[in-house]
Formats: structure tokens, sequence, C-alpha cells
């Protein structure tokens, strides 16, 4: 609750409207105890006072009636009729949403058509037309524009029922026996609920706006008490000698609706579990650059990652996702970087062409150099000239990481055309070479379908073609294969060996998994919380890992043939990247941690081979 | 594609059946009736009975729907009493004017709103976003009949920059420029909320789309930002805007009730607003069932549209 | 990067609204209407043009200028004058009435006004064997509901004979629902006449577009002198501020029924504001039968206790005066100028309250949102509930739209199980027999088909009205009326709030304008420069 307050109010209009709210509710509560004027005796003498008059702030109505004693009595019942018209609206709604979803089949469809026939009309009509019927009266009115909102609250909870009712706790539920009834109100319903009350508080503001439209139009609550609409009505013939007797009820419905908006926008932020955990942000062109000095480069390769350090800066904490981290790829060269999740090994590679979601994420020091070209913090333009043509990117999930709405072919020949000026029917045609290259199946017909009608393994061999299509330097894979299962795995692996080895291609591949690592990469470099902590070639650290970590991952890697054995899991989890111990980060999970391994800086020492350990495993 | 347009419009039809029911039910529950209306004071009971007779109105209430019914599907929607003119030819003659407003605030706001959505979402936290996000929160915080009439005193009676009411000059007017002079305020004053609610709408899809994997990807390509924004986001983002556009186009035929009394707009929805009043039966009943089918019938092109952008759904 | 490609679009896009504001603003106005033709702002779309379909104030403000009666109203009173019939002869009895009818007079269409005409006219409205009765309905047409038969014994001779004698008979012959519609029009547009008017008026319909106008020219060849415009064009704009804002930004000459709060904002010598006090009264029908209001002191404490002054003064900003009683002054020769209104005295009302043990008495008020001749009716009658709170009556208002209000109390103030105390109520009237004749009477009791829905029953009364009814001499009808209204005063069945003095505006160009008590709008005569 707390958190919600804090997210709630750091969002500082959603504050401004609550706070006004909450000014404008409590005077709305107070006002039988408020020291105004009686708002129903008139005095015919003093009409049409203006504001600041002696004796009425806000000066008199019409019939010389005080306007200040009127907004407030006013406003206390327009409040009133709102909240009550959005929880009626809303919890006929959603019980008819929820039994419509929950049901299916013949209910849902007769409820929804009846959904349907109600929205067909406008809604304006259906209120007038009930209120015609029930008579005129702030409760009719009431009436009308809760009904008329029945069908909206009706769809949209219909519509998170029907996601719900095939959730596996429902099955359980059904299973165990529990009658539909208690499935709605127990299950169903705890689960709908946020959704709910979010909607309902959000249309509170709805609801006055539509009330005051029916006092527009002549149908609301009886005189001489009045809500903020009615006195909006009432004072609409003076609209044009006296426009301050409506510019005050107009003035106070804005202001209500525009907090209950505001507060609104931030109660949705802050109860969103995806923008409380600071995703709120969409990621920029490219990730922000905050570095104070440059590094020189410390040697030689096509890219070069030197001292590079990225940072997820979210609220007031700060995430150390890749600390100095320093990597080389010569050309042809395939490196592997290993590590878990969290360890920063996808951060490393996307800080390199500025990938990094941008809010939250930062490069705040070091450099990534092409051939000698810093990449960190090139202008937007060179950036974009380089993505893609020099270095490109294949990405895990391919159902994710295609444009599910562009057909295959379109997808390649833009990647083409973003770097080559060349007509659409020759991008077309590189389109299905590449498609050709990477071993795509009947590739021609592929070109005009969309990435959803493709399965996995060909969706990532259309990553790849697209990854080729400039015939880059580099190409960075994070995690290619994960989301594969093993047969297609091996396919794909085998093809980007092939591609290596036939256009001299330079590979960082991300990865979790030693075994791929083995298959593919000449050098492997190992993180763990952010830091690179062992490094050397692959044959040699799988031989003999000098980091524990490194044995330990090494030891998770199932040995073909050797049976069924216990995968010894490693205990523990990696530390969290906003509290960094000090020391080795890997110190609590060690089996061989020493005091000394949780004091000072532990550097990455060694030429060939390197690693970052005090106690080291005996390397051969 | 044919074949799912043509099993749309048929599920189309029992909820316009649904309509006609609902309707003619309506009416004959409001108290009140055409004789009383066309009497006023002079309201005997033995007067109300010579009109209800004149009018057919002393049949049961089951067999004057049928009349109704048979005789729509016939082509003939009655005659208005209030208006002593056929239904369909006043239907006709006011929808095409609340046509003319409703569907150009209904473009104006759906551009305009898109726009300032993607912009505002480009920029998030920027002064853009800012700035837009809070006028659109004002927009969609202003009864828009009260906005409509501050405009009227702005604009015509103090600066006499546009004319106060009406769709064309009421003497040798006419013409497209006559129109448009006469259009400006009433369709701004109708596509405010509408706008404002559609900006946002897009803002949020838009936030939500942008952190994809696959802008990532378009970015990785190499893809110039305004066309990932542009193209390869805002694409994406339709997928749920569209379907708002489809509510809003609801929305802003009743806000057109509003604006047409406002300003005195030839339209259907104050024509709706004043047949019911006046008890006009015929036109009340034929109005709302041509407008229901206009709206099923445009939601029917939405889903079209939908199914269009989106290739996974299943059409 | 593209942020500045895209603000530099956003400049572009609001400079290019701008411009176009702009442009838009700049342009001359089109519609500058010439010397000579009028725009008249109404309130309303009019329902038809056929005089024998319509009911309403606003529609007849057309159909006067389109057609004639026999009679009209003399100019600036409620007395009739030849129109299409020159002169008349009444039987002694009263029964019969003969028309001597002007000679030369043409339909719009060119078609020869008659004898044949008239007689036509009166079967389609009254002689359901008519093979055009089925052109209606004529929900007027029980004001000449005593015609037995109606004769042309020549082309220029019209005779009625009617089944008792019915003095209003002439009054009504004046009203718009009197007036002769072309025959040959009637016939060939039948059910359509009501868009396609003809008549012999001054002039002629050339077109109705719907909500937007309805348009009319001058008649040439109008028998009574060419008319002073070229044209008129009547503007329905039903929202008040609307047409006000119309008025002030010059997009009508003439606005009628300004809304009192606005009349402030005409000043010459830009716009002129005419009146005219009209045969209008507003009042409150106590509930006589039953409640608090069966104690005529009650009645007469509720007449004390409403500051009627304040409400012509203050509410209807003078556009209305004090009504004494029963009738109108507008019907001067029936009128008693010795009643004086209630004076507005709440100890009175009180002590009247104590005296009858009604104090804190709970009373149902139904308020109309609207109406004909209603005004301001939510105001009034909220003013109305603050007086009678303050001495001492607790009032609860119910309002309704006009229609479901008119459902309501017409029927009786006390039907099906419903107890009302009181409702507001006004009638405009073209003869001093109407209102009390459907309202006062105790055979005007709901139930027996009239309008009393007070259920006040005074047998004096009742017979003051029968004899004034039928008889033929003005004086006579003249000091019953004056005796019927002072014991109705007395007895206060209502409470006599207000008479209406109809208004208007008009601009600076329009000269010979004014407003007729019929509530007539003629204007033959006025000229537009």
């Amino acid at each position: 609750m707390n958190l919600f307050a804090a997210l709630l109010f750091r969002n500082r209009l959603a504050a401004a409207g609550a706070v006004v709210l909450s000014i404008i509710g409590i005077l709305a509560l107070l006002t039988p105890v408020l020291p105004l004027q009686d708002p129903y005796t008139t005095h015919m003498g003093s009409r049409y006072l203006l504001p600041l008059s002696p004796g009425h702030f806000l000066g008199t109505d019409g019939l010389g009636r005080d306007l200040l004693s009127r907004l407030m009595w006013g406003t206390r019942l327009s409040l009133a009729v709102g909240v009550v018209a959005a929880v009626g609206a809303g919890t006929i709604g959603s019980a008819v949403g929820i039994v419509a979803g929950y049901f299916g089949g013949r209910t849902d469809n007769i409820i929804m058509r009846f959904v349907d026939m109600l929205m067909g009309f406008p809604y304006i009509l259906l209120a007038l037309a009930i209120v015609a019927v029930l008579g005129p009266g702030l409760m009719n009115a009431l009436i009308a524009v809760a009904a008329v909102n029945v069908p909206f609250f009706a769809r949209n909870i219909r519509g998170i029922t029907v996601g719900l009712a095939h959730r596996e706790f429902v099955d359980a539920a059904r299973l165990s026996g529990k009658g539909h009834l208690k499935i709605l109100v127990t299950e169903l319903l705890p689960n709908a609920l946020p959704v709910i009350v979010i909607a309902m508080s959000t249309t509170i503001g709805w609801m006055i706006l539509e009330t005051a439209g029916l006092s527009f139009l002549g149908l609301g609550s009886q005189p001489p008490q009045a809500d903020l609409g009615s006195m909006l009505g009432e004072a609409r013939s003076a609209m044009i000698t006296s426009p301050h007797t409506s510019m005050v009820p107009g003035a106070m419905i804005f202001l209500i609706v525009m907090s209950i908006n505001l507060l609104g926008d931030g109660i949705r932020d802050a109860l969103d579990p995806r923008l409380r955990s600071g995703a709120l942000a969409r990621p920029m062109a490219a990730t922000l650059v905050r570095r104070k000095t440059v590094p020189g480069p410390t040697g030689e390769g096509l890219l070069r990652l030197d001292d590079l350090s990225a940072q997820f800066h979210v609220g007031k904490r700060v995430y150390r996702a890749v600390s100095e981290v320093s990597l080389a790829l010569a050309p042809g060269e395939c490196v592997g970087l290993i590590g878990e999740s969290g360890s920063g090994k996808s951060v490393t590679a996307l800080s390199v062409m500025g990938l990094v979601a941008s809010p939250p994420g930062v490069i705040t020091g070091g450099a990534a150099r092409l051939e000698g070209e810093d990449l960190i913090g090139a202008p937007y333009e060179r950036l974009r000239s380089l993505r893609g043509s020099r270095v490109a990117y294949i990405f895990q999930d391919p159902l994710a990481t295609l444009h599910p709405l562009y057909k295959i072919g379109d997808q390649l020949a833009e990647a083409i055309r973003c770097h080559h000026p060349i007509s659409r029917s020759e991008a077309r045609k590189r389109a299905l070479k590449l498609l050709a290259d990477v071993h795509m199946p009947n590739a021609a017909a592929r070109l005009d379908v969309f990435p959803h009608e493709l399965s996995g393994g060909m969706r990532q061999r259309v990553g790849i073609a697209m990854a080729l299509a400039n015939e880059p330097d580099v190409i960075i894979a994070d995690e290619p294969t994960t989301a594969l299962d093993v047969t297609v795995q091996a396919q794909i692996l085998a093809l980007l060996d092939e591609l290596r080895r036939a256009r001299g291609l330079a590979i960082l591949f991300i990865t979790h998994d030693f075994g791929v690592v083995g298959q593919l990469c000449d050098r492997v470099a190992v993180m763990y919380a952010g830091r690179i902590v062992e490094e050397g070639p692959t044959a040699e650290v799988l031989a003999a890992p000098a980091h524990p970590y490194t044995a330990r991952l090494i030891a998770c890697v199932p040995e073909l043939g050797a049976g069924r054995r216990r995968l010894p899991a490693i205990p523990g989890l990696p530390p969290a990247v906003d509290r960094l111990p000090e020391g080795c980060a890997f110190a609590p999970r060690c089996e061989k941690a020493t005091e000394a391994c949780t004091k000072g800086e532990i550097v990455l020492s060694g030429a060939q081979r390197r690693w970052r350990c005090i106690h080291p495993e005996p390397v051969a | 594609m044919g074949r799912y347009i043509l099993r749309r419009l048929i599920s189309a039809i029992p909820v316009l059946l649904g309509i006609t029911v609902i309707v003619f039910l309506i009416m004959a529950m409001i108290p009140g009736d055409p004789a009383t209306a066309i009497l006023g004071s002079y309201a005997t009971p033995e007067n109300v009975a010579r009109i209800n007779h004149d009018l057919g109105l002393d049949h049961p209430l089951v067999q004057r729907y049928f009349i109704w019914l048979f005789n729509m599907l016939h082509g003939d929607f009655g005659r208005s009493y209030s208006l002593n003119r056929p239904v369909i030819d006043e239907v006709l003659d006011r929808f095409s004017a609340t046509l003319i407003l409703a569907g150009v605030s209904f473009v104006a706001c759906s551009i305009l709103g898109i726009l300032a959505g993607v912009v505002s979402a480009a920029r998030q936290y920027g002064a853009a976003d800012k700035a837009i996000t809070f006028v659109v929160l004002i927009g969609i915080s202003i009864p828009s009949f009260f906005l409509g009439m501050m405009m009227i005193l702005l604009f015509a009676v103090r600066l006499s920059w546009l004319p106060v009411s009406g769709m064309y000059e009421i003497y040798g007017g006419g013409g497209p420029i006559d129109l448009l002079r006469h259009l400006t305020m009433p369709a701004v004053a109708l596509s405010v909320v509408a706008t404002g609610v559609i900006a946002r709408l897009t803002r949020g899809a838009m936030l939500e789309v942008l952190r994809q994997d696959f802008i990532r990807t378009a970015r990785a390509k190499g893809v110039h930002e305004r066309r990932v924004i542009w193209g390869h986001a805002l694409r994406a983002a339709m997928v749920s805007v569209i379907p708002v556009l489809g509510l809003q186009a609801g929305y802003v035929l009743s806000g057109a009730v509003y604006i047409e009394t406002v300003f005195q707009w030839p339209g259907i929805g104050r024509m709706l607003v004043d047949a019911i009043l006046k008890r006009d039966i015929l036109l009340v009943q034929g109005g709302v069932v041509f407008v229901a089918a206009c709206y099923v019938l445009f939601n029917i092109l939405v889903d079209v549209a939908q199914s269009l952008l989106d290739p996974r759904i299943k059409t | 990067m593209s942020a500045t490609s895209f603000t530099r679009r956003q400049f572009g896009l609001i400079s290019g609204a701008l411009l176009t504001t702009t442009a838009l603003a700049s342009m001359p106005a089109l519609g500058a209407t010439p010397p000579g033709v009028l725009v008249v702002g109404q309130i309303a779309e009019p329902k038809s043009l056929d005089p024998a379909a319509d009911t309403a104030a606003n529609d007849f403000r057309i159909l006067v200028n389109l057609y004639d009666g026999l009679l009209r109203y003399k100019h600036g009173t409620l007395e009739v004058e030849p129109a299409l019939a020159e002169s008349w002869d009444i039987s002694a009895d009263g029964k019969e009435y003969t028309f001597h009818l002007r000679k030369g007079v043409k339909f719009h269409d060119g078609t020869d006004f008659d004898a044949a005409a008239v007689k036509f006219n009166f079967d389609r409205m009254l002689d359901d064997k008519s093979p055009y009765h089925d052109t209606g309905p004529f929900p007027l047409s029980f004001f000449f509901s005593s015609i037995v038969k109606t004769e042309a014994p020549d082309a220029h001779t019209v005779k009625f004979t009617l089944k008792e004698p019915y003095a209003p008979f002439m009054s009504n012959l004046a009203s718009p629902t009197g007036m002769i519609v072309s025959p040959t029009a009637i016939k060939k547009y039948k059910k359509d006449i009501g868009r396609n008017p003809v008549g012999t008026g001054a002039y002629k319909f050339k077109e109705w577009k719907s909500n937007e106008r309805v348009t009319v020219e001058a008649f040439d060849g109008y028998w009574d002198g060419k008319p002073g415009l070229k044209a008129v064009l009547f503007r329905p704009i039903t929202d008040a501020n609307t047409r006000v804002a119309e008025m002030l930004s010059g997009g009508i000459d003439i606005m009628v029924e300004v809304p009192p709060n606005s009349l402030s904002q005409f000043k010459p010598p830009k716009f002129n504001i005419v009146e005219a006090s009209g045969p209008h009264l507003w009042f409150l029908i106590l509930n006589c039968k039953d409640g608090p209001f069966k104690d005529k002191r009650v009645r007469q404490a509720a007449n004390y206790a409403i500051n009627k002054e304040a409400i012509c003064k203050d509410v209807l900003e003078g556009t209305a005066v004090v009504a004494a009683g029963p009738t109108p002054p507008a019907f001067n020769w029936a009128y008693n100028h010795d009643l004086k209104p209630y004076p507005y005295d709440p100890e009175k009302a009180k002590a009247l309250l104590k005296e009858a043990g009604a104090e804190g008495a709970e009373l149902t008020f139904y308020v109309t949102q609207g109406g004909s001749g209603m005004l301001d009716p939510v105001p009034m009658g909220t003013a109305i509930q603050a007086d009678l709170e303050a001495v001492g009556l607790k009032v609860k208002i119910e309002t309704f739209e006009w229609n479901t209000f008119l459902g309501k109390v017409n029927p009786g103030l006390d039907n099906k199980g419903t107890h009302v105390d009181m409702a507001e109520m006004a009638w405009m009237t073209n003869d001093p027999d109407t209102l009390p004749f459907l309202a006062l009477r105790t055979g005007a009791w709901p139930d027996k088909g009239g309008f009393n829905s007070g259920y006040y029953s005074n047998p004096e009364v009742d017979k003051l009205l029968a004899e004034a009814r039928t008889s033929t001499d003005q004086a006579k009808r003249a000091e019953l009326y004056k005796k019927m209204q002072v014991i109705v005063h007395d007895d206060a069945p209502w409470v006599f709030v207000a008479n209406w003095k109809q208004n208007a505006v008009a601009d600076d160009l329009v000269h010979n304008f004014s407003l007729e008590p019929s509530f007539l709008l003629e204007l033959q005569k006025v000229t537009k420069t």
C-alpha cells in the first residue's frame, strides 16, 4: 500500500488530482455544517450579483440565491450521483459480463447480442427514452445514466472473464466439484475485481458529465434542489448576460472530472504491474549514454568492448547490469558470452548498438569500437547506418521479435532497403535468395506469409536471414536457440556455423548453455553479476575451468550418453545487481569462499586465459 | 473475406430486429401520446380518441408492431405526424446533415487523436507529451455543449469570425466554403472529447507496442526511427485502436445530439430528441432503426478493417 | 534526429489550422441578406403549414402571412374585421351566419377564391364523408364543431348553420384554424398539403428545407395591397441562447419570444424591442377537491403568499404583468377593470393558514419544463415554492417535460390514486369564453372531458358562463364575464400569476413592425432596408 501511494504520488499530476479531489470531497461532506447561506432562499432584489459581491462570494443566480452555497450542495449531489451511477453500472455490467464470459457458448452469445443491441442505440437517446418512461428526477437520470453504461462494463469484464475462465485455477475449481455460483464468486470475481474497481473509479467523471448532459436537455434533479448539471442548465438562459452563473458550475464540473481523470490515470499506472516495475517507459531510439571519460582502446579486434558499463535507473535505485566489461572479437571469430539470466550478457550485447531499452537503461562508461570507431555515443544517424549493415542481431524468441503484421518477405526486403536504395522487386529477389541461403524449405512461398504461420525453427531462419541481409561483419546472436527444441536447435547452430565459415562472419554468441558454446565458439567469456569472471579459448575453459562459477556452470551440462544423472544445480541465487556485495559477487554461493573473497576489488588476471578469482580451480 | 462479411451481415439481422422491438416497446411505455402532443391544452379524451384513431394507434400493441415492421420491410417507414411528411424523407434529409458533421468530426478526431497519441508516446515525458496529455485531459473533462456555447460566445458573437449556427447561410448560401464556415465550430466542439479518448488510447497502445521485441528488431535492422514509430509501432498499435474507433463513432453520434442543439445543425440527433419529446412514435422508431442500422454496419466495417489489418484474426 | 522533424510537422499542422481559421474568418459573410429580405428567428420547426392541422403559435406566425380567413383581428385588438368576407348577417336566433365574400381574390396557384372553396375547407375539417377528410388530423376542428352544415348558395355567399347559438364563433373564424386553403392544392397534394401550402395571403410559399428554413415570397396579386417585403425566411432555432447569439451577430432580423434574461442585450438604436399584451394567463391550478386547498382560505393564502410582482418584474424581467383574475386584460371589452390582484402579503397568508389550520401542510407541486405559453416555468415554479415555504408550507416540486406534464395534469389532479395539490398552467385563447368554459365549469371536470383539473365548482359561475356563451350581444356578454371574474377571484380556484406581454426584437433595418395581441406575426406591411 505504501508502495502504491509512493508510486501514485511520484506522478505529480495524479497527486494534484488527488489533492483537489479530496478537498472537493471533504468540502462536499462538510457542506451541511459549513457556515453557508441557505441554498434555496430566493432574493429577487439581488439577482445575478457578480462574484465577490458583499455577502455572496461567488455571486448569486437568477433567483438571487447564493451561488457558493448552491455550488457546494450541488457538488455534493453530483459526486454522490457520479459514484452511485458508476457503482451501479459497474456492478450490474460486471455481473452480466462475468456470467457471459464464464458460461460462454449460447448464454454468452445471447447476452452479448443483447448488449450489442443496446450499444446500437445512440446512448443519449436511450438515456432520454429511459427518463421519458420513468419521469424526470435525479434518481431516474441516475438510473438512465447507469443503465446506458451497463453494456460497456459488460463488454469489458466479459473480455477479462473469458481470459480467466480458461485458466487452470478455474478448471481446478470445477474439477473439485464447486458449483457455478461458487466459482463465479470465489474464483473469478476476486481476479476481475481490481479491473472492475479501476474501471468504476475512472468512470465517475464520465457519469458526472453524462448526468450534466441530461440536465442540459432538461432532465435531472427537481428544483429547488440542484446538481451541478442542472445548475448549468438553469444558468444557460443567462449565458450571454450573466456568464458567471454558468461558469461557476461549469468550472466545478471541469475541476471534478479533471481531477478524477488525473487521479484515475495515476491509479491505473500505479496498479499496472508492468508500469510498477519501472518499465513504465517506452524505449528510445538509442540507449542513453552518460559517461564521464572514454577509455582508450585496450587492444586489437574487429569489435572490441572496453570497460563497458551499463546500468538501469529505476526510481532511486540503480541496477548495475554491466560493469567494466572488456571483450574483443576478431574477424571470422566466434566468441561465446555465457552466464545465468540476469548476469548482464544480453545487456552487454545490446549496448553495442545502443539497443538497451532506455529508459531505464543508461550506458555509464566504456566504449564499443567497431574497427576503432566508438559506437557508444555515436550520433543516432551514424548508429542507424551501422545497425544491420555492419553489425546485425539475431534475437531469442522469433515469434516476438518478428513484426506480427508484416509479411516475411516485406520484413526481409525492408532490412535491405534500409541500407541499400534498391527497388521493391529487386529487394524481393534478394529476400528470396536470403531465405534460400538459410535453407528455408519452399522459400518462394514463404515470402508472402506472416510470422504466425511459420514454425519456430523456420521463424528463426527468417531471423538469421534478416541478420545476413546486408552481409554484416559482425553478428550478435542473443540466445538464438533458447526457444527452440533440441533438434531444431542443432540445425540452427549448424547453419550459423556454416554461414560463419562461408562468409567470414564474426559472431558474438550469447547463451546460458555451455553445451552450445562447445559446439560453436572459438573463445568463451563467462559473466556473473555484470562482470566477466573468466575468459579463454573454449576447449581450455571447458577442460579446466578456473573460476568456481564456471566449473559449476559446466557441471550443469548433461553429457550425452551419461544416462540419467542428477544435474547439480548451483545453490542460491545470483545477487541483485542493485546491491552488489564487495569483493567477489559469487562468494556467497561459493564453497571455497574465504574472508578475503568479500573484501576489496578482485581483478581479472591472466593473459590468454583470464579469471577473476583468488581461489581458482587448478588449471591444467 | 466475402463470406466473412456476409456472415457478419447475417448476424446483424437479429440485433436489428431486437432494436426494433426495444425501440417499439420504449415508445409504447413512454407516458403521454401523440394526441396529447398534437392537441396540447386541448387534449380532451374525445379529441385524443379521434386522433389516435386517425394515427392508427387504437390497434393492439402486438398488431401495431407487426404492421410497422411489415411496412418497414417494404420500405414504408410511415408518416411523421409532427412534420407531416414521410418518415424516410425526413430521416434521410437529417441523416445526411449529421453524416457531414459526425463524419468530419470522426475523421478529424481519428486523425488528430492518433497523431497526438503517437507523438505523445514517441516523446514520452517530453514537453510535447506533457502538453498533449494536459490538453487532452482538459478536452475530456469539459461538457461538449458547454464548450460549444463558449465557442459561440467568443468566435461568433464577440469576434464575428464564424457564423453562430446553421449549416448554410440562410439566404444565398451553399457551396463547400459556406459549409466549411458553418461546420468549423460544431465539428471542433463535437470532436474534442473523442479526440482526447483516441489520443489517450493511442498513446497507451503505442507505449505498449514500443516495448515489444519486434520494435527492437526493427531498430536493430537499421530502420529509421520515424518509420519505426509511424510504421512498425503505429501499425501494431492500430490493432487495439481500431475497435475503439468503432465505439467512438457511437459517442460522436450521441454527442451530435448536444452539438446539433447548440449549433442548430439540421441533423438527426436533434430530430430524434424532438421526436421523443413530441411523441412522434413513427419518426422516433424509423430514425432509431436507421441510425442503429448504420451504427451496426459501421461496426462491421470496423471489424473488416481490423481483420484486414491483423492477419492473426480468423475471418 | 527525427525529434526535430516531428516538431516541425506539429508547427506546420498548427500554423495550417490557424491559417485556415483566419481564412474562414476573413471571408465576407455570404449571407448578408439584401434589403427586402427578412429573416425571422422562430422557436421551432413548424409542424405543418396547413392551417387546419396546426395548433402552435409558432406555426401560426407563418400561416398568417400565407393565408387569410373570412375574418381577421383588427390591428392591435382582438376584435374581428372583414377579410375574405366583406360583410355578414347573423340571424336573430344566433344560429345562421351568412357571409358575403370578397370578389376577385385569387389563390397563389391562380385559382379563384369563392364560396365553393370555403365550403370545401369546412367540409374537409368537419364532414367525415368528405373525400378529403383523411388529409388531417384536424386537432382544432372542435372550434367549429357547432356547425351543422355549410352551404354555398352562390359563388360569393356562404351560409353556416349552427346547432345552437355560439358566441365565440366569429372570433374562431378569425383564428388560424379558420383560414382558407386552395381546394385545388388540397386535391393535388392531399396529405402533403402541409408541406406545399397554397393560400390567398400576402406571401406565397417558396420552399421548406427541413430544420433550416421556410421561405415565402411576396404575392404581387394580394388583394390587400402589395406586400412590403420581397421575401421572408423563417428560421427555426430551438435553443434560446443560440437564437440570442444569432440576433446579436446579425444572423436574423427579427426574433420572437426573447428570453427575459437576454432582453438587456438588445438596446436601441441597433435593436428595437416591441411588445404586445396578449390574451394569455399563467396560473396555478389548485386542487379544490382534496387536500389543504379544499379550504378557500388556504387557496386565498396561496394567492397572498406568492410574490407575483417579483416573478413578473425579476424572473420574467418585466415581460409579464401581474394577473388579477381569470380573464386577461387583452379582452378589453370583457375584462373587469375594478378587479385588483391579490397583494403580496405573507402575514395575511400566514394568518389565513392559521385560521384554516393548514400551517406546515405538505404540498405536491407539478412543474413543467417548457411548453406553449409557459414562459420560464422552472424558475417561476422555484420562486413560487420558495414563497410558499416562507409562509410555512412544505412544497415538493416534481418537474415533467411538457407532453408528460399534460398527460398528468389534464386527467385531473386526483387521478389514478395520485394526489397533487397544485400545477402550473397557461392558456392563450382568442375569446374570453374559451378558458373559463374549458377549465372552470363544473361540466368541464376532467371526467366529463374538460380541463377543470382542479375540480372547481360553483353553480353560479356555471350559469354565468352558459348564458354568456349563447348570447350574441357583446355588451351583455361583457357584463356576465365581469361578474364571473369577481366570483372566481374570490373563490381563488387558481393562483392568478401573470399575463404575458409577448415580445420580439427587431434590428434597425426593420420598419413598421409590431406585434398583435392575437400572437400572430403579421408581416404584410413590414419593410426592410
